[in-house]
């Protein structure tokens, strides 16, 4: 029987499991970012997308075997950041991570073990486009309200100084490979045990 | 007109196995065929070789050549068949797209480009075909399992397929949701398609069946025509491992139970037990109410009493809160009411402890890597002799070490079966343990229960079988809203 | 997303999504500074107002609860706050007042679009299929994801797994694990079931699902451009 799943184009199975993945890692990252309302968590959120999202994405790759699922799911995960009030800045960042994420796991042959773990590494930095806009328009909204007084503003800015994003960046990307990590040991206990890798 | 000749086919996910050997089959149009045979021997395979879901969604290995009207299907892909083949699934929960359910009728036309308004119309044919009215422009996530199936049926109506496949329609399905689906199918066949139904639940197709084919680890064993099958008794059914035949509610088996013991009372005169007296070492539960959120009262139990190391069906109309009852008197679901075990009074966080549920889902309740730890993790004392002793029980000792979530459906429900003899809990709760399983498996299930009363547990089932009913449970209460 | 037609909205999915982008712009990102300030303390009440109209009270009062709670802070306690304390004030009720609009407008068109329409709109504002579809399978996967996720949980404070309990330093690893591998066993089926019925059958679609702008759509498109006109004229002047 001559199978349709040859090309490369995306069929609709490909696009259902975005779906369901997409569902399952939002439900989980809704479900932390519940404890984003005490303000400390709201900085490590990205990093625990990383490690506890990291395992239903890691079982998602091994269903990825076409070029495009990563990005997409990457720019799905900005679209609904910017539905839910995270303004559209996560949008153009999740679509560059998303790339990146795309080509480290298509260098792997959409396959390798090794470029699984590092494209959990980099995907779930799409959370970080959520702080952009902390950093981006600081200065403006403390113009506005100079009433706060100087020093508490400066002092703000004293704890969110702009490399601050690059360090949220990078503790995102050493989480995520630990997520990486996680979901490939549950990955062989479990998953592919059970038949669903 | 549909063909097989000399069908082979092996699935690459179980090599070993052939799952069908040398099919050869023909079947006409406009004719409906039940195929059934034990869990395994070949009936779904058979469906999905006709609906293109192998190879597009499973792999495996065909040889063998498959026709329809005289078009070799090997040529055609999966979206070649719609529109031509409609298939019902076997979970209600798993086959609709959409949330809504005007929407889901609408899906398969939508993708075949069809015209806004002849959607519209073909939609307004099945609606009223189906009398489904009431069912529209509801969120599907409110429906009860037999709505949901009611819908899958529809919208493959909407597409008007000549040809109607269904693997296990009604294995989620309660007697009064079964007899529902009875009547669309009937309603296909009046319209003429040729329909192919997969079951092991035969009694509500029986007699619309034109044919009964009988599968054996994967070929055919009996072909039998409707004059054949129309006299069909239960103990021939028996004789070929099929369930019964019987189309008998759960209310009328308890109604039957109830006469029966009045019967037995006046011959020997055995000491009475009348609804309201009752005998000390009864469970005894008193004002189980429960409302959703929406305030909708879905359980209204003032009194109720069970007898000890006996086993008690729950029958019922669908959608009357019996799966919610179970869920209140196990402790999951917080209410106020109140159980007495031995004359001590138990909440619903004591009750946590002495009650084990078995869900009607199994698959919710598989924790661990293997079958074993699933069994240790159970037991309030890890003693890993025990463990396998029970799994020996279950006639689960091969499976030991193998993935709980990679074994079949009756495997699952029996590994749950175990983890509720590990857990020793004096009372033992079971929601629809024999959905979708064949006579084989259920006779097993009926059998471990059947020891687990001599061992002084009590079971309380919620349960639409009354081949099941007949074979383990000693009382059978109606439940209604 | 719901199924109901009860709770339908008066407002065409596209005029929704223009308005988060406008609560993103003006309300969070504080664009146009002091001179916008009544447009937007008007896009501040609007969300409340919308989904007062849905019929959606609870989350129309326990965002005004949150609010008014934080305009409290902000305004009685923060002047009189020293210290860590006042730079903790500063920040939470920052977050909240610029976020919480924002929030709620996305709670608003979650809560009242069907997932019919949403698809319909993206037909119409011609997103590729390769968006479209997995968001609409997204939206359909969360209650089932839910569901499982609650049934797992019943199982396991019935088996005494849980907090506390034993076997909690394995407590993720049961609670995820099923959780996933059931969704993931959903999925699979729900997949099976989609393509029979002709699902990624071919570019084209037709769709029932009857979108378009009505009077509230112009009316919120007047008062967008409204905001828009006057913070350009003051750029301008």
């Amino acid at each position: 029987m001559n199978k349709q799943t040859n090309s490369n184009r995306l069929n609709g199975r490909d696009l259902i499991n975005i779906g369901i993945y997409s569902a399952i890692y939002l439900v989980l990252a809704i479900a932390l970012a519940m404890t984003g309302l005490i303000p400390i968590f709201l900085i490590l959120l990205s990093s625990m997308y990383g490690i506890i999202c990291g395992i239903p994405f890691m079982l998602f790759l091994t269903k990825v075997k076409k070029p495009g699922m990563i990005f997409i799911m990457s720019v799905i995960m900005g679209v609904v950041m910017f539905a839910t009030g995270m303004t559209w800045m996560p949008i153009p960042f999740s679509v560059v991570t998303g790339i990146i994420a795309e080509i480290v796991y298509r260098s792997g042959n959409y396959s390798s073990m090794k470029a699984a773990v590092l494209t959990c590494g980099i995907f779930p930095m799409w959370a970080c486009g959520n702080y952009l806009p902390l950093f981006v328009q600081r200065e403006q909204y403390f113009a506005e309200r100079a009433s706060y007084g100087q020093e508490y503003a400066d002092a703000v800015m004293r704890m969110t100084p702009n490399w601050m994003f690059f360090v949220l960046l990078i503790m995102t990307f050493v989480c995520g490979i630990m997520g990486g990590l996680i979901g490939k040991k549950l990955l062989k206990k479990h998953f592919v045990k059970a038949g669903i890798a | 007109m549909i063909q097989f000749e000399k069908v082979n086919f092996t699935y690459t996910a179980n090599p070993e196995e052939m799952s069908l050997r040398n099919i050869s089959l023909a079947i006409k149009d406009g004719e409906c065929v039940l195929l059934t045979g034990p869990s395994g021997c070949g009936k779904s395979t058979l469906l999905r070789l006709l609906n293109g879901l192998i190879p597009e969604f499973y792999d495996g290995d065909m040889t063998g050549k498959i026709f329809i009207d005289g078009t070799d299907i090997s040529e055609k892909g999966i979206y070649d068949f719609v529109g031509k083949i409609g298939t019902v699934f076997q979970n209600p929960r798993s086959q609709f797209f959409n949330v809504d359910t005007t929407s889901e009728l609408a899906f398969g036309c939508e993708n075949m480009a069809i015209p806004e308004a002849e959607i519209l119309s073909r939609m307004e044919g099945t609606v009223s075909a189906f009398r489904i009215e009431k069912l529209m422009d509801r969120n599907i996530f409110e429906l009860s399992g037999g709505e949901k199936q009611k819908i899958a049926c529809a919208s493959i109506h909407v597409l008007g397929p000549d040809i109607i496949l269904l693997d296990e329609p009604s294995a989620n399905l309660d007697y009064e949701a079964a007899e529902n689906l009875r009547q669309i199918i009937q309603c296909w066949k009046e319209e003429g398609k040729t329909i192919l139904i997969a079951e092991h639940r035969i009694n509500y197709v029986w007699d619309l069946a034109d044919r009964v084919v009988i599968f054996e680890a994967g070929r055919v064993v009996h072909d039998f025509e409707k004059k054949e099958i129309s006299s069909f008794t239960d103990e021939q059914c028996r004789g070929y491992k099929l369930r019964s035949l019987k189309r008998i509610s759960p209310q009328e088996i308890a109604f039957e139970k109830r006469n029966r013991a009045e019967n037995r009372k006046k011959n020997i005169n055995a000491e009475g037990r009348e609804g309201n007296d009752f005998r000390k070492e009864d469970i005894r539960l008193e004002g189980f109410t429960y409302a959703y959120k929406s305030g909708e009262n879905v359980l209204n139990i003032r009194k109720m009493q069970i007898k000890r190391a006996k086993a008690t069906a729950i029958v019922g109309a669908n959608g009357a809160g019996k799966t919610t009852f179970l869920e209140c008197l196990c402790g999951i679901r917080k209410n106020k009411g109140k159980m007495w075990l031995d004359g001590k009074e138990y909440d619903s966080k004591a009750r946590l402890k002495v009650i084990f549920m078995v869900m009607q889902d199994p698959n919710h309740q598989l924790f661990t890597e293997s079958v074993l730890d699933e069994v240790l993790i159970s037991m309030p004392e890890e003693n890993e002799e025990r463990a396998k002793q029970i799994l020996s029980q279950v006639d689960l000792s091969d499976f030991a070490d193998r993935h709980p979530m990679s074994l079949s459906g009756g495997q699952k429900q029996r590994v749950a079966l175990a983890c509720a003899i590990a857990s020793e809990c004096p009372i033992l709760l079971l929601d629809e343990p024999t959905s979708g399983l064949d006579l084989t498996h259920m006779l097993e299930v009926a059998e471990i229960l059947n020891q687990l009363k001599k061992q002084g547990r009590t079971i309380i089932t919620v349960t639409h079988d009354s081949e099941f009913i007949e074979k383990c449970c000693d009382e059978v209460i109606v439940y209604g809203k | 997303m719901s199924g109901n037609a009860s709770k339908k909205s008066f407002l065409d999915p596209r005029t929704k999504l223009l308005l988060v982008l406008v609560e993103a712009v003006l309300v969070l990102a504080t664009a146009g500074g002091e001179r916008l300030f009544w447009f937007r303390i008007l896009f501040t009440v609007l969300p409340f107002l919308l989904l007062f109209t849905a019929g959606r009270y609870k989350s129309c009062i326990t965002g005004g609860i949150v609010l008014g709670i934080t305009l409290f802070l902000q305004y009685a306690v923060f002047p009189k706050a020293q210290g860590g304390l006042a730079m903790i004030l500063l920040i939470v009720t920052s977050v909240i007042t610029r976020f919480l609009p924002a929030y709620l407008i996305g709670a608003y068109v979650i809560q009242t679009t069907k997932v019919s329409e949403f698809k319909a709109a993206m037909e119409k504002m011609h997103m590729p299929d390769e968006l479209t579809i997995p968001m609409c399978v997204m939206f359909r996967f969360f209650p089932t994801v839910r569901e499982e996720s609650t049934s797992i949980q019943a199982a396991m404070k019935m088996r005494g797994i849980g907090m506390g309990g034993r076997k909690a330093s394995e407590m993720p690893e049961y609670r995820l694990v099923p959780m996933i591998s059931c969704s993931a066993k959903i999925g699979e089926e729900l997949s099976a079931a989609a393509l029979t019925r002709g699902l990624g059958k071919s570019r084209k679609r037709t769709n029932i699902c009857r979108i378009g702008f009505g009077i509230f759509d112009y009316l919120i498109f007047a008062l967008v451009l409204a905001t828009c006109v006057y913070w350009i004229t003051g750029v301008i002047g």
